[in-house]
């Protein structure tokens, strides 16, 4: 299932490790069997992403519970 | 759920039964609708849905006695609604479209007769587009054009007739019947109906015998074959609104019969009756009634003012004292139905787990329904359905099952003799709540117990399960109550003093071995440990858990009088009081509507709380009533002001508490120092100000923000902004994935900045928690896997 969120910004985080700004990539991210491609910023070279709050606390929580109620 | 538990449950609420000026009327007129359209100016819609029941509108309308006058509830008040008056006003100023027929059918059926019931029988079946003949003596209509005019205008008769004539009624004259005639008529029609209210028409002229005048009430029908009569009725019986019913009933009939159908079949429900509604309407006071100058034609105002003083006949009792049942804008029958299809769901949404999950189950529903139907043990049925099925969402129960389980941990729970004995005959169960609140007057409880009881007190501090059973999940229910009574049976099985009310209901149900009592019909016996009154006024709440526990309703006043404190009863309590929202955990699954339960009852009561449940006093606490806990009187640890305002703590600050108090007791009464590993030091943490509140919206805890910190400090965090001295770590030690901003201090402590969650997994965080449904695996099938 592709899903097309707003851009998600990567607020001046770089990752710790690779000391490289993060990049936006599509990612896998999954819940309760279901998964979604969706372009989130990460680290190009160890593949952390990263989850902002307002991502966080609205759209993912809306499919969260979505999912649950399937 | 089988079909007859929601049928049983359907047959108890009767709101949408039909109201008594309805259910009364031979036509079954929506006269409550009606009144409602007129009210709000909706002339058209209300002649819309005068026709919808009323056969041939134009003379109906105005011919109705209104038999509703008798059973309207308003007429105790002060006087019946008129709705023969908005009867006559939707015909003069609501607009209506030509009848329309449905497609003509082969069917054919003669008339006989042109007074109101023949042509209240031609307007149905015409409608239905059966080929309709109808044979007159004399001029059709004539015998309601010699009604006088301020009865029956000329013009309605007029109306009619071209009604029914673009509706192809076909109309024959004929000069004189005859026995013979009809009896012809009977061999050429499939049905015949006979209109004997037209006075040109007699029983003696068509050769109809006394025995073939004895009719079904429904359907009509004579004894003879295929025909069908309306009598006439002295002005006594109300002749118009018979008539019409009469028509209305034989064009059913013979409508039956033309289709090949039996007439009599499933008609029950026409008949004019009593209905199952219990209507409270609102008391209001009297309301004379409209009178219009000129009562054949009320002015807008006019019909408007009487619309008015329609009661609107509901139920709907229970919506008035729940807000649970309120907010989801329908009524308790409703919801069941949903809530059946909710679980009967295969695919697709399941659009009412909110719903069973936000009702506190606290049975006031119960109380006040007439016929005494239950929301809670429905939804209880439900929730035990959706996680028997793994339908249930996980994230409704999940953070109070993980507090029980912590409650229940080792950490935390512990039994132990009254120091110095080896036996005792009491067990005091403060339960996991009151110690998270008030550890110092928990304790205090526990050392009057035991200097005032014979036989020595045990201590029991632990969970009783109810959030297990509340969520809908026996085998972890089974699992806690197991636990409970190994625990007891090993301590000699003592009585049980319960501190909480909502733990009582839990022993009843899941643990009836055990004896049990309340803290406060105890206490009530023992010397009072405080003298002092306070001179404010409290209002006294008591827990929906306690609503038909007797002893402790009246052992908690007696205390109170005793102390001599002064309260008042709020608007509802005893067998009747209300919820605070933590019941059934609907707080839990629905936040939103948890904190309305709260501020409903805070309303209720207006001045200082006194509780005797601690979710009770700090649920209301936090929905702005200040207010105490029976306890702070009886053990004041503090001054009145400061213990009418202590707030509520948070969700860490209970966890903490819980801690304390154990360590405290085992410290100062049995000489037990925790062991090495309960004192793994906590990274020293310092949180935003401004993000505690929602840290405890998200339910994100002091711990969890210290295991990332922990995690963190050991394998350094994903992200960070350097010029600004910040980073970000995550991790996900179950289920849910939390991420902590924050800034290192120079002296080794951390500064929180920010902290969010998610269920979802995204990759590359590291932690334990598995995918969600691991999870569901985890709580549904009740493995416990926290």
């Amino acid at each position: 299932m592709e899903h097309r969120l707003p851009e998600i910004k990567a607020g001046g985080w770089i990752c710790r490790k690779c000391r490289k700004p993060l990049e936006s990539r599509a990612v896998e991210i999954t819940y309760m069997g279901s998964s979604f491609k969706v372009e989130l910023p990460g680290c190009p070279e160890c593949g952390f992403t990263f989850i902002p709050p307002e991502l966080a606390e609205g759209k993912m929580l809306e499919v969260e519970k979505l999912l649950e109620d399937k | 759920m089988d079909q007859e538990t929601l049928r049983e449950f359907e047959s108890r609420c009767t709101q949408e039964e039909p109201p008594a000026c309805q259910s009364f009327c031979p036509l079954h007129v929506e006269a409550r609708t009606l009144a409602g359209q007129v009210a709000a100016g909706k002339v058209n819609e209300a002649r819309k849905t005068l026709e919808r029941h009323m056969p041939i509108p134009p003379l109906g309308g105005w011919l109705c006695e209104g038999p509703c006058k008798e059973h309207c509830l308003r007429k105790d008040l002060d006087q019946a609604l008129d709705l023969p008056l908005l009867e006559r006003f939707c015909l003069r100023a609501g607009r209506t479209l030509p009848p329309l027929a449905l497609p003509a059918t082969p069917h054919r059926a003669a008339l006989v007769g042109s007074g109101l019931s023949s042509l209240a029988a031609a307007w149905e079946l015409t409608r239905k587009g059966h080929r309709i003949c109808l044979f007159h003596p004399g001029p059709p209509g004539a015998s309601l054009r010699a009604l006088p005019p301020e009865l029956l205008p000329p013009e309605a008769t007029d109306e009619a007739l071209k009604q029914l004539a673009a509706l192809k009624l076909s109309f024959e004259e004929i000069p004189k019947v005859s026995p013979l005639w009809l009896e012809r008529l009977c061999l050429d029609f499939q049905a015949v109906f006979v209109g004997l209210d037209d006075p040109a028409l007699s029983a003696e002229s068509l050769g109809l015998r006394p025995e073939d005048l004895l009719l079904n009430d429904i359907t009509r029908e004579s004894p003879r074959k295929n025909l069908f009569l309306a009598l006439p009725q002295p002005p006594s019986k109300r002749p118009f609104i018979e008539a019409l019913s009469a028509g209305k009933k034989a064009a059913a009939s013979v409508d039956r019969v033309l289709n090949g159908v039996a007439p009599g079949t499933a008609r029950e429900k026409e008949a004019a009756g009593p209905t199952r509604l219990r209507a409270f309407p609102e008391t209001e006071r009297p309301k004379p009634p409209s009178r219009p100058a000129d009562p054949l034609r009320p002015s807008p105002e006019e019909a408007g003012e009487e619309a008015r003083r329609c009661l609107n006949c509901n139920c709907l009792e229970c919506l008035k004292k729940c807000v649970y049942l309120r907010h989801y804008r329908a009524y308790p029958k409703k919801y069941a139905r949903e809530i059946y299809n909710n679980i009967s769901t295969v695919f697709g949404i399941r659009k009412a787990n909110s719903m069973i999950n936000s009702c506190a189950e606290c049975g006031l529903c119960r109380e006040i329904c007439p016929s005494g139907a239950d929301m809670g043990s429905f939804c209880a049925q439900a929730r035990l359905e959706m996680v028997a099925d793994r339908h249930m969402p996980v994230s409704a129960h999940e953070f109070a099952l993980e507090d029980m389980l912590f409650s229940n941990s080792p950490e935390i729970s512990f039994l132990r003799f009254q120091p110095g004995l080896e036996k005792i005959r009491w067990l005091f169960f403060p339960g996991c709540q009151l110690p998270a609140s008030m550890p110092e007057a928990a304790g205090a409880v526990y050392a009057h117990l035991c200097s005032g009881l014979d036989g020595g007190v045990g201590l029991f501090f632990s969970c009783c399960g109810a959030p297990a059973r509340w969520s809908g999940r026996p085998a972890l229910t089974g699992r806690v109550a197991a636990g409970i009574r190994e625990a007891w049976e090993k301590a000699g099985r003592p009585r049980m003093i319960l501190a909480c009310a909502s733990c009582r209901l839990f022993f009843r149900a899941e643990l009836p071995e055990i004896e049990t009592v309340t803290l406060w019909s105890i206490l009530k016996d023992l010397p009072c440990p405080s003298e002092k009154a306070e001179p404010e006024r409290l209002a006294l709440h008591d827990p929906c858990a306690s609503r038909h526990d007797r002893a402790t309703l009246e052992s908690v006043r007696a205390i109170l009088n005793r102390l001599g404190q002064a309260t008042e009863e709020p608007p509802l309590s005893g067998r009747l009081t209300r919820c605070c929202g933590y019941g059934g955990l609907a707080d839990q699954a629905n936040p939103a509507l948890g904190l309305l339960y709260a501020r409903q009852r805070a309303e209720d009561t207006g001045q200082p709380l006194l509780a005797y449940c601690i979710m009770c006093r700090d649920r209301l606490r936090a929905a702005g009533l200040p207010g105490l806990h029976l306890l702070d009187l009886l053990f004041p640890a503090s001054t009145f002001e400061a213990a009418l305002e202590r707030p509520s703590p948070g969700l860490s600050e209970r966890r903490e508490k819980r801690l304390l108090f154990r360590r405290g007791l085992l410290r100062k009464l049995w000489g037990e120092s925790p062991p090495k590993e309960e004192n793994m030091p906590e990274p020293p943490l310092e949180i935003a100000e401004e993000l505690l509140p929602r840290l405890e919206d998200s339910r994100i805890l002091r711990s969890d923000l210290a295991a990332v910190i922990r995690h963190a400090a050991l394998h350094g965090p994903l992200f960070a902004q350097p010029e600004k001295g910040i980073f970000l770590a995550a991790l996900r030690p179950r289920q849910v994935t939390f991420w902590v901003e924050y800034e290192e201090r120079p002296d080794g402590s951390y500064f929180i900045r920010n902290a969010w969650r998610h269920r979802m997994l995204v990759p590359g965080v590291p932690g334990e928690g598995a995918e969600s449904p691991a999870t569901l695996e985890g709580f549904a099938a009740e493995g416990g896997r926290v």
